[in-house]
């Protein structure tokens, strides 16, 4: 079954968004029981249903700071077949390096999620299907999109906590860019930075919109990601019901203001909601856990306050 | 684990028999892959596309002995006349109405077919040269001069060379593919335009090389931090400048060299091997190497590219890229 493209809805007309916060000491900790937990309290819709999961696999990470680690994936994988799922894919098409498979093999996917052959799925070669783009908040007026990804039953968005040196942050919308084929853009999709960041990203994430984020928050990037930042603990995986709210969950527990991010910002207005209000926090508080990450200084205004981290930049 | 060039697979310590292990094991895979229509999907079963059908036209064609043709390799340069379009260019996938990088591997693809294929060649190449990318207008250039953007990168806002798709901006692997494409076009089609779109071209390659050698997609150093390089670019970008003599491609092809031991995927050892072996810095472990990892990978995360790049690696010949070269016979 095709899936269908999710209402888009003013945030007064939505019911309030659910996102939890959960602490995790580290990447060896029992992941998958830690998530089971987690996500048992959403009733998600997935029993005899197929699951993608979209985790941020960006290039070749031998030391582990730029994709989502390998133990988040895994065990998110067997938490979705633990409540029921039919078959839990991974698929994603990294977006600056067309050797998937020395990603997957620089990451070391295969040895936390076992052999890849019938469960992996390199979204920038998959069959491709056009998709005329109702919002147009950018000038692309259609994109192709792998058929996995409109064709399974639960879109789950896996990306790490990063900062973006075009973008501000890069979260569970910001992931998305990675479901756009390299095979008809590509590497990078640079049809997306044309069409202008902020705005293709809301575009896809209204044609395929996830139906869950969980953000590996363990150690996240700071500074100039969401490559060639510092790594950051931060200890904590953040998931959600509603991706825009992840995300602003997200940007508050990095000490940013989601508001101040213009995606996040517009994203706020038809796809989910960034208010605190409208958001019930599940498990651990914002402030308990909010770790300030350094932002270049294009990003100054997201901060809190001014005082906060800068990454100061040594441009040639 | 993997296989790599300085602790290979036990499997192939013993060295393999390449011919056998192309004719037995390479092409038959080639062969089953095709689609009744000709060509080729990125991976077994998928809809046909241009550019993994030019990659499986060229290593097929590579090991057609003598007069005899291969009947697949036949079929796909038949899908590739059937996909071009009215301009000349080919989509990258099919429905779109608009060329793409895909143009350049199309084209090389049809080098092996000259004397069929002469009007859709010239047309091919017409497109290539005559369509710019998206940062060689003067008013781009001009305004990213004046932004802020300018001071995030080091590179040369004034160069440029292909882009991945129209209107967008240039970037590494599709400037190389039309270089090394043009090199052999014919020089009718070239103007003083023409040569002089390739000279600025091969400067922006030169420009984008990583600080230690080789080439990622082509950021070699943003917010004052070095790229990493990364092994598929950096073998296009090596053949695009082979004649060039630079210290840029000594230095890129030492880490090329360098690098080989910590190569962990099948498409990246291919060219590695395919690099090394073109120019002139042959290791003959990497046979071995590429065999061993073609038999132990997890095959499904490897695409139809990567196994016609590993056929195209076996070819002691190399006739595939002497059809690049001026005055070499195809």
């Amino acid at each position: 079954m095709p899936r269908i493209a999710p209402l888009l809805s003013p945030p007064f007309s939505r019911p309030p968004s659910r996102v939890a916060i959960r602490r995790v000491r580290g990447y060896e900790a029992d992941l998958s029981a830690l998530l089971f937990e987690t996500l048992r309290e959403f009733d998600l819709p997935v029993r005899d249903k197929t699951v993608l999961l979209k985790p941020n696999l960006v290039g070749l990470d031998p030391l582990g700071m730029m994709n989502t680690h390998p133990a988040v994936i895994a065990a998110a994988r067997e938490t979705f077949l633990r409540m029921g799922a039919s078959e839990v894919l991974i698929g994603d098409g990294p977006a600056m390096d067309r050797d998937t498979q020395a990603v997957l093999e620089s990451i070391r996917l295969r040895e936390y999620a076992g052999p890849l052959s019938r469960i992996f799925v390199d979204l920038n070669i998959d069959a491709v299907e056009r998709v005329e783009l109702k919002t147009r908040a950018s000038r692309l007026k259609e994109l192709y999109f792998p058929k996995t990804v409109r064709g399974v039953d639960f879109l789950v968005s896996l990306p790490k906590l990063k900062t973006h040196h075009w973008a501000g942050v890069t979260l569970s919308l910001k992931n998305m860019f990675g479901v756009v084929p390299g095979g008809c853009y590509g590497w990078p999709k640079n049809i997306l930075h044309w069409a202008g960041i902020d705005r293709a990203i809301l575009d896809i994430n209204a044609a395929v919109r996830p139906d869950f984020a969980i953000v590996d928050g363990i150690i996240g990037m700071e500074g100039n990601g969401p490559i060639q930042g510092q790594p950051k603990p931060c200890g904590v995986i953040v998931c959600g019901d509603d991706p825009v709210a992840v995300d602003a969950t997200c940007t508050r527990v990095m000490g940013l203001l989601p508001e101040k991010v213009k995606y996040l910002a517009h994203a706020g207005t038809l796809l989910g909601h960034i208010g605190e209000e409208k958001i019930r926090q599940m498990a651990e508080s914002i402030e308990s856990v909010c770790t300030p990450f350094a932002v270049l200084d294009a990003f100054r205004h997201l901060r809190h306050n001014a005082s906060g981290p800068v990454w100061h930049v040594n441009c040639v | 684990m993997h296989s790599t060039p300085a602790a290979p697979d036990q499997s192939a310590a013993n060295g393999i028999d390449v011919a056998y292990f192309v004719l037995n094991t390479c092409l038959p895979y080639l062969r089953g892959a095709q689609n009744d229509d000709g060509g080729w999907g990125f991976t077994q079963g998928l809809e046909s596309r241009v550019e993994p059908t030019a990659w499986c036209v060229l290593a097929l064609h590579e090991f057609s002995e003598g007069p005899r043709v291969d009947e697949a390799a036949v079929r796909g340069f038949g899908y590739l006349e059937r996909t071009q379009l009215p301009d000349g260019s080919w989509p990258a996938t099919p429905g779109q109405e608009q060329g793409s990088w895909t143009t350049t591997p199309a084209c090389w693809a049809l080098l092996a077919y000259r004397e069929q294929a002469q009007d859709r060649l010239d047309r091919g190449v017409n497109w290539l040269w005559k369509t710019p990318p998206g940062d060689a207008g003067r008013w781009w250039r001009f305004v990213r001069r004046l932004t802020a953007k300018r001071s995030v990168s080091s590179q040369s806002d004034q160069l440029y060379g292909w882009s991945w798709t129209q209107g967008t901006a240039s970037w590494v692997e599709p400037t190389a593919y039309a270089l090394i494409v043009l090199r052999r076009a014919p020089e009718k089609l070239l103007s003083n335009d023409a040569q002089k779109r390739i000279s600025i071209a091969q400067k922006m390659l030169l420009d984008r090389m990583c600080p230690g050698g080789g080439w990622n997609c082509g950021n070699p150093m943003v917010y004052g931090v070095a790229g990493e390089p990364q092994v598929v670019p950096t073998v296009w970008a090596l053949l695009a400048l082979r004649d060039s003599g630079t210290p840029e491609f000594k230095k890129s092809l030492d880490w090329l060299e360098a690098n080989r031991g910590e190569v962990q995927s099948l498409a990246s050892l291919a060219l590695t091997k395919i690099g090394l072996d073109a120019l002139g810095r042959s290791d003959p472990n990497l046979e071995n190497s590429l065999a061993a990892s073609f038999r132990d990978k997890d095959i499904s995360v490897v695409n139809v590219p990567a196994i016609a790049w590993t056929t195209l690696a076996m070819s002691s010949k190399q006739n595939w890229l002497k059809l690049t070269m001026p005055g070499e016979a195809s």
